[in-house]
């Protein structure tokens, strides 16, 4: 046995220059907390115009005295993608910290399950919440995902497997309705509204968001059916299988965590939409658990409207209605999750029990 | 014990096939015996394997396939008005050039499939995967992880479950697309050696790239080409050690000595 050495081959030569490396990620930092600290220009355009190309230089500095010319070009392209991706980080990180930190205080047990019937706008905490609008939310968003996935799925099961002379069109007409802004699904089902007959309630909310759920659950569902290998579909069919047995027990398990996705995608798209609601639904203080008559809430909707008042409660009010709209994401993201994986999971423990 | 069906004659009559308006085999006639063991050699492109498609109606799944010609299984036409694909590819089963198993199922699942996917009734289930197994001499390798999922195998392993997969169905013919172009030395030998024990109860037909593994295996030999401009079609069709060893033709000769190809 030979004991395995501490520093690979292939580090050697990385912890050899480590002191320069660390010396080349400190100069641009220092640079940027003195330019920040003696004069008073805006952080972030110092961050741009000082740090950025200080770090480029010192990085490239270090890769040319180690690696000649190929190092330059190693090291900006390093320091570029860390930096972007940074930004990126940090951006989503602020968002997710602003609505915590602003909605943290709105929330307690009772903000979640209690409704806001005898709430206005100078109110205190302590009473009222957001139950009725998760309820509402809930009801509007299952409404149109038991209609828009089975089609969406559908959709895609007619792009990927048919061989239908028009898949182009159809293709390019669900590429384009993806782009749908989303007050333009809402205006065309309110001036369907007197055509139908239909009356403001949660169905007609669950109506509009249809058309931006659609393209996005068959689009993604059908970048999953196209990663199945064809090579399954002809061992099913080779094995006396008709087309639908194929499809239902060897094509679409295989594409399965490919359809969850497309599931939450389209979910995500929808749940946090406030246009088409706004112009589709009205507003209810009280709980409504019938969404085919009457005012209904939304987490958006009640987001938008105490948002609007000039109360420091009322946006308190707001803000932790953000957050608990965020929270409800995250846990159908969750759930979703979850559910898609638990077969292939059980079966892999139990293989290995054995 | 599973009774096993008795073998089929399947033979092809004047097989031409079309891919759009290109024509890529013209006029095949062969005889595939009960219980024989028929190679179908040749060099790329020369339509074998779309021949081994037509023999068990996978080739019509081809968007822009043309065929003409009749394939009869005992004397039935599997292109006849009454025929149907779904239960011409029960009769006769196919194992692909690169194994296949479906990644979403064990390898108990696997086997069973044929039958799950075929809408019929699984009797006695743990007899028929042990069979099949067996069969497929893979059974002593797996007999402890049959719920495992197919895709921890090796690609031997994978291959030879793929061949029990399609003998879980039963079939009278099992056609066979370069079933060891993947393998190593032993699983192909493993193979080989599950052929020879599968044509007692089977008609095998097998494309293959090596001379050697033809010779090995099978009892006749057809030896497809397709000369530049021309659609594929047999050039010589025989016992193999006549078409090895005194082949008629002179193309024949050169090929199965390593001139061309």
């Amino acid at each position: 046995m030979i004991e395995r050495p501490v520093i690979q081959p292939w580090s050697a030569k990385i912890v050899a220059i480590r002191t320069q490396i660390i010396i080349s990620a400190l100069v641009p930092a220092a640079l940027l907390g003195l330019v920040v600290l003696l004069t008073s220009i805006d952080f972030s355009l110092a961050l741009i115009a000082i740090f950025l190309p200080a770090q480029l230089l010192c990085a490239g500095f270090v890769g040319f005295k180690n690696f000649n010319k190929r190092g330059v070009k190693d090291a900006a392209l390093l320091v570029l993608v860390y930096f972007f991706s940074a930004m990126v980080f940090v951006l989503l990180m602020s968002v997710l910290f602003s609505v915590i930190a602003k909605g943290f205080g709105a929330i307690s047990p009772h903000f979640l399950y209690e409704n806001n019937k005898y709430v206005s706008s100078t109110t205190t905490l302590e009473y009222g919440g957001v139950g009725h609008a998760i309820l509402g939310t809930l009801l509007i968003v299952a409404l149109t995902t038991i209609v828009a996935v089975p089609l969406g799925i559908a959709m895609a099961v007619y792009l990927t497997q048919s061989q239908a002379k028009h898949l182009g069109l159809v293709r390019t007409v669900t590429q384009a309705l993806s782009g749908l802004p989303s007050v333009v699904s809402g205006l065309f089902i309110l001036s369907l509204m007197p055509v139908l007959g239909l009356e403001r309630s949660g169905l007609t909310g669950a109506l509009a968001l249809f058309p931006l759920m659609l393209p996005t659950v068959a689009r993604v569902a059908e970048e999953s059916l196209k990663l199945v290998p064809a090579d399954l579909r002809l061992a099913a069919l080779a094995l006396g299988a008709p087309n639908y047995r194929a499809f239902f027990q060897v094509i679409l398990p295989a594409a399965k965590s490919g359809i969850i996705t497309a599931l939450l995608l389209g979910l995500a798209r929808v749940v946090g939409e406030t246009a088409p609601l706004i112009l589709t639904t009205n507003a209810n203080n009280g709980t409504n658990l019938n969404p085919f008559a009457g005012g209904i809430a939304s987490l958006p909707t009640f987001v938008y409207s105490f948002l609007g008042s000039g109360y420091a409660t009322s946006q308190q009010r707001a803000w932790g209605g953000a957050l608990v709209l965020l929270l409800l994401v995250g846990v159908l993201f969750a759930s979703a999750r979850i559910f898609g994986r638990t077969k292939s999971l059980k079966t892999k423990s139990k293989g290995k029990k054995k | 014990m599973i009774t096993l069906p008795t073998a089929s004659t399947l033979s092809a009559e004047n097989i031409s096939v079309w891919f759009g308006q290109r024509q890529v085999l013209e006029n095949v006639n062969l005889t595939f015996p009960a219980n024989q063991v028929t190679a179908l050699i040749g060099p790329s492109g020369c339509g074998k394997s779309t021949f081994l498609r037509t023999l068990n109606r996978m080739h019509e799944l081809i968007p822009s396939a043309g065929l003409a010609g009749s394939v009869f299984l005992d004397g039935q036409d599997i292109y006849g008005p009454e025929a149907d694909a779904v239960d011409v590819r029960i009769n006769i089963g196919m194992v692909f050039q690169k194994p296949n198993p479906f990644p979403t199922m064990s390898i108990k699942e696997n086997i069973l499939s044929g039958l799950k996917l075929s809408g019929r009734k699984i009797d006695n289930a743990d007899e028929l995967v042990e069979t099949s197994l067996r069969r497929a001499s893979i059974w002593n390798e797996v007999k402890d992880r049959l719920g495992d999922q197919a895709l921890s195998l090796s690609g031997g392993q994978q291959q030879r479950l793929c061949i029990a997969r399609s003998l879980a169905m039963n079939p009278k013919v099992l056609l066979m697309d370069e079933p060891c172009s993947a393998l190593d030395p032993g699983s192909t030998r493993r193979i080989e050696e599950t052929i020879s024990e599968l044509s007692e109860s089977m008609t095998i037909v097998i494309v293959t790239h090596n001379m050697q593994q033809a010779q090995r295996v099978s009892d006749q030999t057809a030896f497809f080409l397709a000369e530049e401009g021309t659609p594929g079609g047999v050039v010589e069709f025989g016992r193999t050690e006549d078409v090895f060893n005194t082949p008629v033709d002179l193309r024949t000769n050169d090929y199965v000595n390593g001139h061309f190809g």
